[in-house]
């Protein structure tokens, strides 16, 4: 609900109920997941720089498509994404919160840089040509599509709803519904990135 | 064309389950209301919004388990398109795979086998959920 979520997503991330889909650990060995999801891109970041789909550090990465001045469940998915980024690297992990637009008249290389650094310096976010940006939608299965035009921020999009949490290669590890808190999505990455056992 | 399923044996277990198509963030961060509130003909409009804006569908159960919804029927996305939107709120009957993985539960809808529309028709009790969903046409 737009907006609810533009000012309350801090107060959501608070008052997240006992989630009866209750995390459990993760397991690394577990089935591929069931909707075959990901694959090769390559677009511009927020530097001009082209990016693949792997990392070029060998991260793990936390991938999301959305669009920097996105009010609906981007003000929820980019939040938990740095947050999940900052738990983990207080373990030592570092990880790369990548975002890539679908809203490319909107975000820019020279554009989406700031407001992207407002919610962790090291999001990078990623737009290109619109064959690029297809090429990353499809590998993905994100469908996007203009909901109406906001006279202050303008198009609104409906587009994807979970964070992707890939290998430095890119390959898909597992999703993470941005319903999820903080502890819970974090749990679950960690599980993949450090198996237990 | 659908989905394909990955390549390699992903474990799956065949379900028929009926429940409501309902908006999973309002249901979980009771945010906009106690979880009877944010479901039903009380919470359509909201539904529509969330699942337009982005918020994974879900499927409650009759016996509260609710399952993630990754893809429904033929559509090419994973919990979008315009099949959520047109079921949100409703009481379907579905047929699917049920994946456990991380602790949820992740449905793909193979077939709706019957949509009983919206069912829980609880709006008389709450009101439209919340009320500013529906926009103020004077402001």
């Amino acid at each position: 609900m737009r907006p609810g979520l533009r000012t309350t997503s801090e107060v959501v991330r608070a008052a997240l109920m006992a989630i009866t889909l209750v995390a459990g650990m993760p397991a690394a060995s577990q089935s591929p997941f069931p909707v075959d999801i990901g694959g090769p891109y390559a677009l511009l970041d927020q530097n001009g720089q082209t990016r693949t789909q792997a990392d070029p550090d060998g991260k793990h990465q936390l991938l999301f498509f959305g669009y920097a001045n996105c009010l609906n469940i981007c003000s929820a998915a980019l939040p938990l994404m740095a947050q999940v980024v900052d738990e983990l690297a207080a373990d030592g992990i570092d990880v790369t919160p990548v975002m890539i637009t679908v809203a490319p008249d909107q975000d820019q290389v020279d554009t989406m840089g700031a407001p992207l650094a407002e919610i962790h310096p090291d999001f990078i976010g990623l737009t290109g040509e619109e064959d690029a940006l297809q090429v990353a939608y499809d590998a993905f299965k994100v469908e996007i599509e203009p909901l109406f035009q906001d006279p202050e921020y303008g198009w609104i999009y409906s587009h994807g709803s979970f964070v992707h949490l890939l290998d430095g290669d890119g390959e898909l590890l597992t999703l993470l519904p941005p319903i999820l808190d903080v502890a819970q999505a974090t749990k679950i990455a960690r599980g993949y990135i450090t198996p237990q056992g | 064309m659908s989905l394909p399923l990955a390549g390699h044996a992903a474990e799956g277990t065949r379900i028929q389950v009926t429940g409501e198509i309902i908006d999973t963030w309002c249901y979980y961060s009771g945010v906009m209301g106690s979880p009877d509130a944010v479901v039903g003909s009380a919470h359509h409009t909201c539904a529509l919004w969330c699942s337009a804006g982005g918020i994974p569908v879900g499927l409650l159960a009759e016996d509260g388990t609710v399952y993630m919804v990754l893809k429904v029927g033929e559509d090419d996305q994973t919990a979008g398109g315009d099949t959520t939107l047109k079921l949100a709120a409703h009481t379907v009957e579905a047929d699917g795979m049920l994946y456990e993985r991380d602790g949820l539960n992740y449905l793909v809808v193979s077939d709706v086998v019957s949509d009983l529309d919206i069912t829980n028709q609880n709006h008389d009790d709450y009101g439209n959920v919340p009320p500013f969903s529906i926009p103020d046409p004077n402001k």
